[in-house]
């Protein structure tokens, strides 16, 4: 019988960032290993978990796996389950990425989202282009089943990235033909999907159109085309009444090709972003002269910490009161986990930076995870440096740094009396090694009553089994790194000891997700 | 005898929390800054110019301080090494025509870009610790020790004085980052004591905490570590561990705390004193800048050097 190693739910949350004392190359060889481990063990399993919340990486990855490998036979398939069930997870969690990521997840299969390559021995790891008939399905299918409306942003919005997916889901033979008119071909893979999308196609391949096919469904395409002609004739005039409403990106781009000779402030005031590109385009249109409105409150929290720290740690204090508030906001709105009454022990120590390609991330992941816990009676933060800053009822800001005395974090926790205690550390004590397992056996021993749960924030590569480091022999720690992602780290954890129960519940998930 | 806190009376300096993991124990030192000298990012390693010499130019009217035994690997060229440390004096360039060699059949010289920092092993800056062949200009001076250092070690590649053999292994370079992973700088942290079990092998200290968050990384991983995990590879070391104090159920939480504080703090003295009385049995003047003056020290086991500026030291880096 195939035994699977163990694994946890670090295989769904992996992204290629590295940490404070990992690169990334070591994390993804780690990781890369458990995927094959459980597409081997439960290929159906394997599929499946990527419906739980997991980072666009990791499910791009799934799919990349399974899509370079036959599906079994349809007597393998289990009941409940449709014959093309995997190609119908990929799908739902193209539509659920958010559209750059799905595109990024889309050109694994192209061999062009090269993050892998960078990383590691492409060859090895199985790393490389993929092409046949489902995988040319999906990609035609998200770029083209959608509305007019929908394909005219998409096209606007990613066209160096849709010309090499249809480029590779096509071939470049089959593609000529189809610029070149056949019919046939459009029909058979694109028209299927998006009847009119032909313009669309002369668009994304820079062919000039026939003088009877107009935009008349894709005004976006339309206003670009003008713009780009404007820009490369100098038309200051009419490249400023052309880039209204379009992606800042798309007219800071032909702004800065053909050197057109307007101010940044304007491109950031006039072209439009999204919620979230205003957030973190926020300190560069400042700079720029440009006054973006910021709807805070509607923001994640976690970019809202991210904000917060890159202002105070550029000592900019515009709107720290409206961030402070929507940080508040954001926190009484989220869904929170009830475990009973909390105290929760806050790792603060140098090592929660994180790594210089994702600086930060496991202290804003360990702050953001407290505002999903209900019922917190107390945080106790251990090492971190204070900063200016303070709460509105005088709480310090503390900023992570220095070593860490977790041990004692520990010791004040048990003291509350409060029986669930949470540690969201990423596992390294910086003390005496084994000084936090020895308190701990040593209060266990004197009878108190306490539930340890270790949340560690940061993928670890060294982790002797699974992907996060633990701080004592009996104390699994739960990889978590991001917020969102608890539950799916709460189902992992019955994983090993009830797989078919498991796999049930994911059954019920694709039947209310997907359908029969 | 002059014990090393004699002859280096630093001020304000003191010993931080303890750290350890399996063999390794390290005591960061918290202090001030010392002297007035070069911040490390206007020290720049630009080439060598013939086998044999390393060169650094300063960008800052401030002299500037080489760490002592500085490893340089790049691609296709022949990897240097410091003889010991250096100073380089504002706004100059200085090229150090004692450096040795630390890849015997490779060829071709090092550039500004693309290379990897490290610091020597301990036994090979043990090597340079005469000052006869610390300043003899001959590349290939460390070339058979380099040859001893790696006998033995059961690595993918092997045969020749190449030291990048060990640091470009694969399981040694895991390895390696693990260290760097259980000692984290501390807040204001110049320098550190490091031990081997319970034996000092190092002592090190930078002008200020902008040059230690800068180095620390080369002396913990490159320097000691690399050392530490070779003593492992060949067996001659056993692992240790601290015996914690007994912690016992009749103890209140707050009785807990303070035992273990008053044990890590005790044993945090004791170490530090053990490193203070090692007496220092040579100093001598090798290098002289202005008001800056490089003296080679020995000790019973070994020595390094102590950078003084004005008198007063500023940098100090001995293996014990």
């Amino acid at each position: 019988m195939k035994q699977v190693q163990k694994i946890d739910s670090g295989i769904l949350q992996f992204a290629p960032k590295g940490a404070f004392y990992e690169g990334a190359s070591d994390q993804f060889k780690t990781i890369f290993d458990m995927w094959v481990n459980l597409f081997n063990y439960d290929r159906t399993l394997f599929c499946l978990i990527s419906l739980l919340n997991g980072t666009g990486f990791s499910k791009g990855s799934i799919g990349h796996l399974l899509l370079s490998n036959p599906q079994l036979g349809k007597e393998l398939i289990p009941k409940g389950l449709s014959v093309d069930y995997e190609a119908q997870v990929i799908k739902y969690n193209l539509w659920k990425e958010k559209t750059p990521r799905a595109l990024k997840n889309l050109l694994m299969l192209a061999g062009k989202e090269n993050t892998h390559s960078r990383l590691i021995d492409t060859a090895k790891y199985g790393r490389k282009r993929v092409n046949n008939s489902r995988t040319r399905k999906i990609i035609l299918e998200y770029i083209f089943n959608r509305d007019h409306e929908s394909l005219d942003n998409l096209a606007v919005n990613y066209k160096g990235k849709l010309k090499k997916l249809i480029r590779h889901a096509l071939g470049n033979v089959d593609l000529h033909k189809i610029l070149s008119g056949d019919t046939y071909l459009f029909d058979k893979w694109i028209g299927r999907y998006h009847s009119n999308a032909m313009p669309v196609l002369f668009y994304l391949f820079d062919r000039d159109l026939q003088k009877d096919v107009v935009y008349t469904h894709y005004k976006k395409i339309q206003q670009v085309r003008l713009l780009k002609k404007a820009a490369i004739e100098g038309d200051v005039k009419n490249f400023k009444k052309l880039m209204k409403g379009l992606p800042v990106l798309t007219v800071m781009g032909y702004r800065n090709l053909y050197k057109v000779p307007i101010e940044k402030e304007e491109v950031y005031t006039k072209s439009t972003m999204s919620s979230r590109q205003k957030l973190t385009s926020e300190s560069a249109a400042k700079r720029a002269g440009a006054d973006i409105k910021v709807n805070y409150k509607k923001q994640d929290i976690y970019d809202l910490w991210k904000v917060f720290f890159h202002k105070v740690n550029t000592q900019d204090e515009e709107n720290l009161d409206k961030i402070f508030s929507a940080l508040e906001f954001q926190d009484k709105k989220l869904d929170k986990i009830d475990m009973g009454e909390t105290v929760i022990i806050l790792d603060c120590s140098g090592s929660m930076q994180g790594s210089e390609e994702r600086p930060l991330h496991p202290f804003l992941t360990a702050i953001s995870i407290i505002s999903v816990i209900e019922n917190v009676k107390e945080v106790i933060p251990v090492g971190g440096k204070g900063i200016s800053r303070k709460t509105s009822d005088g709480t310090q800001y503390l900023y992570p740094q220095g070593s860490t005395k977790l041990w004692k974090g520990l010791i004040k926790a048990v003291s509350s009396g409060v029986k669930n205690i949470v540690v969201i550390s990423d596992g390294y004590e910086n003390n005496l090694k084994g000084m936090f397992e020895h308190v701990y056996d040593a209060l266990k021993k004197k009878g108190k009553e306490f539930d340890l749960i270790h949340i560690n924030p940061v993928f670890s590569a060294d982790a002797k089994m699974g992907t996060a480091r633990k701080l004592t022999k009996d104390t699994e720690a739960l990889p978590v790194t991001d917020y969102k992602f608890l539950e799916t780290e709460l189902l992992f954890n019955r994983m090993l000891e009830n797989k078919d129960m498991v796999k049930k519940l994911l059954l019920n998930k694709y039947t209310k997700l997907i359908g029969g | 005898m002059a014990s090393i806190f004699d002859l280096i009376s630093f001020e304000n300096i003191e010993a931080d929390e303890i750290q350890n993991d399996d063999e390794m124990t390290v005591i960061p030192l918290v202090g001030p800054k010392l002297g007035d000298i070069a911040k490390p990012s206007s020290l720049i390693f630009e080439r060598t110019t013939t086998y044999g010499s390393m060169q650094f130019l300063n960008q800052d009217k401030k002299p500037a301080i080489v760490p002592s035994h500085f490893m340089v690997r790049g691609p296709s060229a022949q990897d240097h090494a410091m003889s010991g440390s250096g100073v380089v004096i504002g706004k100059q360039s200085r090229t150090f025509n004692d450096s040795c060699c630390i890849e015997q059949s490779q060829g071709g010289y090092l550039r500004s870009q693309g290379n990897v920092h490290d610091v020597l092993p301990i036994t090979l800056r043990k090597a340079l610790l005469s000052k006869a062949l610390r300043h003899e200009q001959s590349y290939q001076k460390l070339w058979p020790s380099i040859t001893v250092w790696l006998g033995g070690l059961n690595l993918s590649k092997s045969g020749q004085a190449h030291l990048n053999f060990f640091y470009n292994d694969k399981n040694v370079k895991e390895h390696l980052e693990q260290f760097a992973a259980a000692f984290e700088p501390v807040q204001n942290q110049i320098g550190a004591i490091i031990f081997f079990g319970r034996d000092p092998v190092g002592f090190e200290i930078m002008s200020s905490h902008d040059h230690w968050m800068t180095y620390w990384k080369y002396l913990i991983r490159g320097c000691y570590g690399a050392e530490l995990l070779r003593l492992k590879m060949l067996g001659k070391i056993a692992p240790t561990g601290f015996l914690l104090p007994e912690l016992s159920t009749r103890m209140s939480e707050e009785k807990m705390s303070k035992t273990l504080e008053t044990f890590t703090n005790k044993l945090t003295k004791e170490m530090v004193e053990m490193v203070g009385s090692v007496p220092i049995l040579k100093s001598e003047t090798v290098d002289l800048n202005g008001h800056v003056e490089t003296k080679l020290i020995t000790t019973d086991r070994g020595g390094g050097d102590v950078v003084l500026q004005d008198s007063k030291p500023v940098y100090v880096s001995l293996v014990l």
